[in-house]
């Protein structure tokens, strides 16, 4: 049978607020928030380097869900469970990483990226990681930005377009 | 018209939109620049975390009594209604759902809309659903207006509604805009522009006198068909590994 034909992407414009951001909005089920805490801050930028007041950020792990948007300076600010890691296929393992959704006026498509992080071992040997160009890689890993809180903070900024471009992933099927 | 089309597209490339777009000005300076990375699908993608949806309620899918007001929103009363599905017409159930649109006159109640089109009190022009064992939907809601922005010249985007779909594999993530079938703003939209013309149509809903209710509402169907593999994708390959 031929597959349907796929129904087509729309920007999310600039008007989902009060649907998309409302406050009781789904989150992930509370039997599998245990674990440690992170927290991730970062700003979204465009291609002019000025901040995307008007974005909505999706992260996602095998035990976290959040949608967020981004403040009048495009900042964000994510809490999440660590990630473990994750197997890739057949044994091999990825390293930890919250998978990234970026949705905003002006994106035609949502862009997909990752954010590994610099002080886990695991990240240099990540297999996804290894398919992008090295000099890239440093936009996907996040920082480690020591505070007095308990709750360990990293720093990771999207950068939509121009320099320091975060890399962002058109995630196809494997080959069988 | 002439407008500047990129090249770099997520997907397949004859159904979705490229980023960069040039009629459509907010693509100039958010749409990236550089290739993307292309990756196979791992776990991470096929599968999503178990969410809470106790929140969602039958009455969130009535966009024209769920302001709470006790009042009905003004306008055309019209029922949404269609399918949620993978590529191989499979019924994806336990989507969520979410819509936002322009209430009947073209007036959001976002703080940035401030085009002088009237609000009215009995809207708020927000909803959600789950979708059912068959993949089904069904919104009932007023008729949403057309409404200027600024994009270029006395600019009006064709009355739309938007749809987010959250389905239980991540790679079908969707958010996309429902439209209207004979809308003579849609050839003049570059953001409906901005979708390959093969693939426009699958933005229109169709009439559908079946779901039309006598005395009552008339009806909408419009299916949604999810690019990329489903969540079982995943468990068969965890077997094919195993």
């Amino acid at each position: 049978m031929s597959p349907l034909p796929a129904t087509p992407s729309q920007t999310v414009g600039p008007f989902f607020h009060d649907c998309l951001l409302r406050e009781d909005r789904c989150e992930a089920a509370a039997s599998d928030q245990g674990g440690a805490q992170i927290r991730v801050e970062g700003r979204v930028i465009d291609g002019d380097g000025a901040a995307v007041p008007d974005a909505v950020i999706e992260m996602w792990h095998a035990a976290a869900f959040a949608r967020i948007g981004t403040d009048a300076n495009g900042r964000f600010s994510l809490s999440a469970v660590r990630p473990k890691r994750v197997a890739l296929d057949r044994g091999v393992m990825q390293a930890p990483h919250l998978s990234i959704a970026v949705f905003a006026r002006g994106l035609m498509n949502h862009l997909l990226t990752r954010i590994y992080f610099e002080d886990e071992p695991s990240t240099e040997s990540d297999p996804i990681l290894r398919l992008v160009p090295e000099a890239r890689r440093p936009t996907l890993i996040a920082r480690h930005a020591p505070d007095e809180s308990l709750t360990p903070l990293y720093r990771f900024d999207i950068v939509l377009q121009g320099a320091g471009e975060t890399v962002f992933f058109d995630f196809r099927s494997p080959a069988r | 018209m002439i407008t500047t089309i990129g090249e770099i597209v997520r997907g397949d490339a004859a159904v979705f939109p490229p980023y960069l777009y040039e009629a459509y000005r907010s693509t100039l300076r958010r749409a990236p620049r550089l290739p993307l990375v292309e990756v196979p699908l791992t776990a991470s993608e096929l599968t999503r975390p178990r969410l809470d949806l106790s929140h969602v309620i039958a009455e969130d899918a009535d966009l024209t009594r769920n302001a709470g007001t006790g009042g009905e929103a003004l306008g055309q009363r019209i029922i949404v209604t269609g399918r949620v599905m993978d590529e191989g017409g499979t019924p994806v159930p336990g989507a969520l759902l979410e819509v936002w649109q322009a209430n009947a006159a073209g007036r959001y109640i976002h703080k940035r809309d401030d085009w002088p089109g009237p609000l009215d009190p009995n809207f708020l022009g927000i909803g959600r659903c789950l979708t059912t064992d068959a993949g089904e939907y069904r919104f009932l809601t007023v008729r949403p207006g057309a409404y200027p922005w600024g994009n270029h010249e006395n600019a009006w985007r064709p009355a739309h509604v938007h749809f987010s779909v959250l389905a239980p594999s991540w790679s079908q993530r969707l958010v996309t805009q429902m439209y209207f079938p004979d809308d003579p703003l849609l050839e003049l939209d570059p953001i409906h522009n901005a979708v390959p013309d093969a693939a426009r149509s699958r933005l229109v809903a169709a009439y559908a006198h079946d779901v039309t209710q006598p005395h009552w509402a008339l009806g909408w169907r419009w299916d949604i068909v999810l690019a990329g593999p489903g969540a079982t994708a995943f468990e068969a390959r965890e077997q094919s590994a195993a």
